[in-house]
């Protein structure tokens, strides 16, 4: 526990001084201006709830693939894994502190969302399922830190993950279906759909902010747990992996 | 040798280091397997968009002309992180106290991104264009390609201008990136048309990058007359012209600040 609550404070700290950490809390009110003009240009404003739940989803993509997917890169580069591998805390309770604040400040898009489309759109969510639509959110955050985990642990795998990071954005916005539900793609693309937790969650944000009933809630709501938690299993043993084998080869400090 | 003689040879020097780094990046097959599906995954993104929409195709290839051309404007936009490359590889102190103007440095290092707008943005269109069912007017489609050209230098002109500002305030390098780019798709008539937004807004990006050229690729597709094409075309131009001048004014007064201040240090 003394693990994940130093992660939480390091990586609020570490927020605070690196102004790039913020990207997606200026990404969302932008993504929500491009998305809500394009519906409402169009006359669609049937599609403005859709149109304000998708910044949310992207800017949890991007802290998963751009800040808490890079943690372990980051502190390899600046020559601090050598010191937290050594320190008697372990590494997976303090990435898990510091993954849940990045989270956190995924989360705050949401709001800023909500206040965006009331101050320049005049239009509001409405909290038709106010319970469904918090579990739904806390549910992605933590799939999401799943993820985060597994990012984390495969890139610093590779040679140069920015490349992979850099291109891997709008084909993951596009197979979770984060504006258009996956229903729209083409068939061969579902399966790989059904198995990326976002799919998942922007079908159910979706569902929650409309009056209907959501069909099989909980059921859906597993999936994204499930899902997430498959994540977190790769992420650790691949962590471990990886962790083994620096230390054999003694890379741990090599960029 | 004279001075015109040196700086080409900087900027040839330059050109061939930017274009060193970016093969460090990318391989013709991660080229094809990273970059271009995710700019395929883009055009798709807002296409597929178009097609909730509207029943009405036209929606569907507005939205894919657009983000096409947005493609060459990101990339245009990413040559400013040419800046903090030196710095990460400590050469950027060098630079600024050699006797030449760091400008040509950055303004030529980061050209190969004009390039690769250029090929990424064409191939998009010419690949998810006919999969969405959109007719490309032979031979009048061809106008495009130049088009789309001037469009990406224009954005790599910003991206120097910007790469002057992040000179000096380094640590919000891909803070700039990012919001200049969002902030190009949202008020240069890539998703909505220019009329969408109140007046002054529409004023205020005819000063933007991408936005007149991409009126002219539109007209293209819409078989306006020449005139009008080569109107927005040369006003896509001036806008060009207008950011690099704009660059090659503040650089180096940026430079000189951290050469003063001493904070043009190495690494983070």
């Amino acid at each position: 526990m003394h693990g994940y609550l130093a992660g939480l404070k390091l990586e609020a700290r570490l927020i605070r001084a690196q102004p790039d950490s913020l990207i997606p809390l200026v990404t969302a009110p932008l993504f929500t201006i491009i998305f809500l003009a394009i519906v409402r240009e169009s006359g669609r404003y049937d599609l403005q709830p859709d149109a304000l739940m998708a910044p949310v989803l992207i800017a949890l993509w991007w802290v998963a693939l751009q800040h808490a997917g890079q943690i372990i890169t980051h502190d390899r580069w600046q020559a601090l894994l050598e010191s937290i591998v050594a320190a008697p805390t372990s590494l997976a309770s303090l990435l898990f502190g510091r993954v849940t604040t990045v989270m956190c400040l995924g989360l705050v898009s949401f709001l800023e969302v909500w206040a965006i489309g009331a101050v320049f759109f005049d239009v509001s969510l409405r909290f038709e399922h106010p319970l469904e639509l918090v579990l739904i959110l806390v549910c992605t955050a933590f799939a999401t830190a799943g993820a985060s985990l597994a990012f984390a642990a495969l890139f610093v795998m590779t040679r140069n993950a920015y490349t992979f990071t850099n291109s891997a954005g709008f084909p993951l916005y596009l197979l979770s279906g984060v504006f258009v539900p996956v229903a729209v793609l083409p068939g061969w693309i579902h399966p790989v759909s059904s198995a990326i937790f976002m799919s998942w969650s922007a079908d159910l944000l979706r569902a929650s902010v409309r009056p209907a009933p959501i069909d099989q809630f909980w059921g859906r709501l597993g999936m994204v747990v499930l899902l997430g938690v498959i994540s977190f299993v790769i992420g650790r043993f691949v962590l471990i992996y990886v962790l083994r084998r620096m230390r054999m080869t003694g890379e741990l400090a090599t960029a | 040798m004279s001075a015109i003689a040196t700086t080409a040879t900087i900027m040839r020097y330059a050109f061939r280091a930017g274009l060193a780094d970016y093969r460090s990046m990318y391989t013709w097959k991660s080229w094809l397997a990273g970059w271009f599906v995710r700019v395929l995954a883009q055009v798709s993104f807002f296409a597929l968009i178009g097609e909730r929409i509207s029943s009405d195709e036209r929606a569907t290839f507005y939205l894919l002309v657009g983000n096409a051309l947005a493609v060459a404007a990101v990339t245009g936009v990413f040559s400013l992180n040419a800046t903090s490359s030196e710095r990460w590889a400590g050469t950027l102190p060098l630079l600024v106290a050699s006797p030449s103007s760091p400008v040509i440095v950055f303004g030529s290092r980061g050209s190969y991104a004009a390039l690769d707008g250029t090929v990424s943005a064409v191939s998009a269109l010419f690949v998810a264009g006919p999969l969405f069912g959109m007719d490309l007017p032979w031979p009048r489609v061809l106008l495009v390609v130049p088009l789309t050209a001037l469009v990406a230098y224009s954005c790599y002109c910003f991206g120097t201008f910007l790469a002057g500002v992040v000179f000096r305030f380094r640590n919000i390098n891909s803070f700039v990136v990012l919001t200049s780019y969002m902030t190009i798709m949202a008020v240069c008539g890539v998703n909505v048309p220019l009329t969408y937004y109140p007046e002054a807004l529409e004023w205020i990006s005819r000063f933007m990058p991408l936005t007149n050229g991409l009126l002219a690729i539109r007209g293209v597709f819409e078989g306006d007359a020449a005139s009008a094409i080569l109107g927005d075309a040369a006003l896509e131009a001036a806008v060009a012209i207008g950011w690099m001048t704009a660059a090659l004014l503040s650089f180096n007064q940026f430079a000189s600040r951290g050469r003063r201040d001493g904070s043009l240090d190495y690494g983070a």
